[in-house]
């Protein structure tokens, strides 16, 4: 009682409180200091390590792409659930063209394979903005719900991989180099070329989605289509754009997975749509569209997979990777339950 | 009218599936001349107002700026012609600010490569809406707020003080005074007279005819999709406008 003439004059500590935890990006990142505690006790002490930071930001690394590109796509109120399996198609495909096409097999190793690795990404980059072309071309043209129309390539797209490929995995030149965290000065750090190489692409995707005319399009489609296309754009040629920047990213997401494993697998990306929208729903992005930050994603997507390798070395209860999908699936339950609680808080 | 006209429709017609919104109206607008445009809910206002603003396309009929015969394929031949429009709902994006809304779609660079590269002068456009907002004369809200966070009202001042400083020939206002209060509909018809004054055409729709008497020189009334009655607002009274507009009242059938 005493105090509420205090209260009314300057927010009290517990108001500020509540206050920054409406804020996605401080709320993920408590939500991972309490993450590496409880998983800290519960392996017995082996989970901060160097090591298991290495894995976290290399499972990171695998996602991160496809993350970013659900951002932008579920920012304009769309969803693309073709991407998983365009990581399969674009992987396989660079494979398909160093051994079938270029008759090169995995003897090619370290500095050698540098100049197929680099034809390898370029091929996944074509084949990811092909995909991404044929999503834009269903939803404007033949006038698809996005939800289906990438429902439909996702679909045709593994098909594809597992055709092309013959259901197995092309095995081809590589520098596995490039996947192993750097060593300066005798210390081992959590980062290899490829997770800084994702890491780069993704703050300056942050940077095109907050910054540029082509991030704020990206929201205005979302918040209202109609105002958007009154104020001259075109909505269809930003969705063309989008969904492509979705499927490139796709396409450089399965280059990651061609570098990972030294080889193009149909199996590559199976699944991986369920992590992004999964990652980017935790990040904080609204499936209604128009709201988003890439902090957010790349925060979030650190969430899955610190939830993910924690529960490998937690010790008490042996959790099989089936069981994974379980708890993503209860993760993005309780991430959207989260945002609901945020906005009613709000108002 | 001893201006010229500067936009007219003939005959125009629309159809949304069986639903006739538009039949076979036409209309002119001069430079400097305000005209009323007046009807019940489901009359055709808004519906013109899209086929004016190239946010539709209309099924027939012919588009004239300035004599010349045009056909909008979409709202930005239309926005690049002069013709600003405000459109009944849905005109802005909440999830933007104030100054995004304001700039969208005409958006100003950083200088240098990183304007090359898209990136938006944020700081110059904040200011600049501020500007343009407090010269049309309306009381608005801070420019980087997002228009989620304001008023019914203000964000009905953001729309219209938004239209106002980009138009150079025509002006459409579709119930610009929805959720306002009695001053701020004042201010906009005192921003309607200003426009009138640089020489703008203005449509103004509303459903308040103390408002519509005032401020403008022509009243057309739309009633089913057809204009029936087109005159100079001196000819009409409070009582025989709404006598026109529900049918009541010396009909040309
Ligand atoms: N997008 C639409 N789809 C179908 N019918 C519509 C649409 N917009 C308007 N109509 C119909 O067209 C008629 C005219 O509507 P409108 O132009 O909005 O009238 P007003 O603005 O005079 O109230 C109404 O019968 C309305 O229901
Ligand atoms: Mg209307």
């Amino acid at each position: 009682m005493g105090n509420s003439i205090q209260d009314s004059q300057a927010p009290s500590l517990l108001d500020k409180v509540k206050t920054s935890f409406r804020n996605q990006s401080v709320l993920l990142v408590a939500t991972l200091v309490i993450l590496g505690v409880v998983f800290q006790i519960a392996s017995e002490g082996i989970f901060l390590t160097t090591g298991t930071l290495a894995t976290v930001l290399n499972d990171w690394g695998s996602y991160i792409l496809l993350a970013v590109a659900q951002t932008f796509v579920v920012i304009t109120g769309g969803i693309d659930l073709s991407v998983g399996s365009t990581v399969s198609l674009s992987s396989v495909v660079a494979g398909w063209v160093l051994v079938q096409g270029l008759h090169l097999d995995s003897s090619i190793s370290g500095d050698a394979a540098i100049p197929y690795v680099l034809l390898a990404v370029l091929v996944a980059l074509l084949v990811g903005l092909t995909v991404g072309a044929l999503n834009a071309f269903l939803i404007n043209i033949l006038k698809i719900v996005p939800f289906i129309a990438t429902l439909a390539t996702m679909g045709a797209m593994s098909g594809m991989a597992i055709i092309i490929s013959g259901g197995m995995p092309l095995q081809g030149p590589n520098d596995f180099n490039l996947g192993i965290p750097y060593t300066v000065f005798g210390v081992q750090l959590p980062i290899s070329t490829t997770v800084l190489t994702v890491l780069i692409i993704t703050v300056i995707a942050g940077l095109y989605l907050h910054k540029t005319r082509f991030g704020l399009y990206t929201y205005a489609l979302g918040s209202n289509p109609f105002a958007t296309r009154a104020a001259g754009i075109s909505p269809a040629r930003h969705i063309t754009k989008v969904y492509m920047l979705s499927g490139g990213l796709a396409g450089l997401a399965g280059a990651y997975a061609y570098i990972r494993l030294g080889a193009g697998s149909p199996s590559n990306g199976a699944g991986m749509e369920l992590y992004a929208i999964a990652a980017t729903v935790i990040g904080g992005v609204s499936l209604m569209g128009g709201v988003g930050r890439i902090i957010g994603i790349a925060l979030g997507t650190l969430v899955l997979f610190t939830v993910q390798s924690g529960l490998l070395m937690v010790k008490v209860v042996q959790v099989s990777p089936s069981l994974k999908q379980v708890i993503v699936a209860i993760l993005i339950a309780a991430a959207v339950a989260v945002q609901t609680l945020q906005k009613n808080g709000r108002k | 009218m001893p201006n010229k006209v500067i936009y007219e429709v003939r005959n125009v017609s629309k159809n949304y599936g069986a639903v006739v919104a538009l039949d076979g109206a036409s209309l002119k607008l001069h430079a400097g001349e305000v005209v009323g445009l007046v009807g019940d809910n489901g009359a055709g206002k808004s519906t013109l107002v899209k086929v004016l603003s190239g946010a539709h396309s209309p099924d027939g009929g012919e588009i004239l700026l300035e004599g010349v015969e045009r056909t909008w394929h979409n709202p930005k031949q239309a926005l690049e012609a002069g013709i600003e429009t405000l459109y009944q709902d849905s005109g802005l994006a909440p999830h933007l600010t104030v100054s995004q809304n304001v700039f969208l779609g005409r958006e100003k660079f950083t200088k240098g490569i990183f304007g090359k590269l898209g990136f938006l002068a944020k700081k110059q456009m904040e200011a600049e809406a501020e500007a343009d907002l407090q010269a049309v004369g309306i009381a608005f809200p801070s420019s980087n707020r997002p228009v989620s966070q304001l008023s019914g009202g203000q964000r009905q001042a953001v729309a219209i003080g938004r239209a106002v400083s980009w138009a150079r020939k025509v002006l459409i206002l579709d119930e610009p005074t929805n959720h306002l209060g009695a001053r701020q509909a004042g201010e906009v018809l005192e921003v309607i007279k200003r426009a009138k004054k640089k020489g703008l055409g203005v449509i103004f729709i509303s459903h308040t005819l103390p408002h519509v008497l005032e401020v403008t020189d022509r009243i057309v009334v739309l009633r089913l999709g057809k204009i029936v009655r087109d005159a100079p607002t001196s000819e009409y009274t409070a009582d025989t406008l709404i006598g026109t507009i529900t049918g009541t009242y010396g009909s040309d059938e």
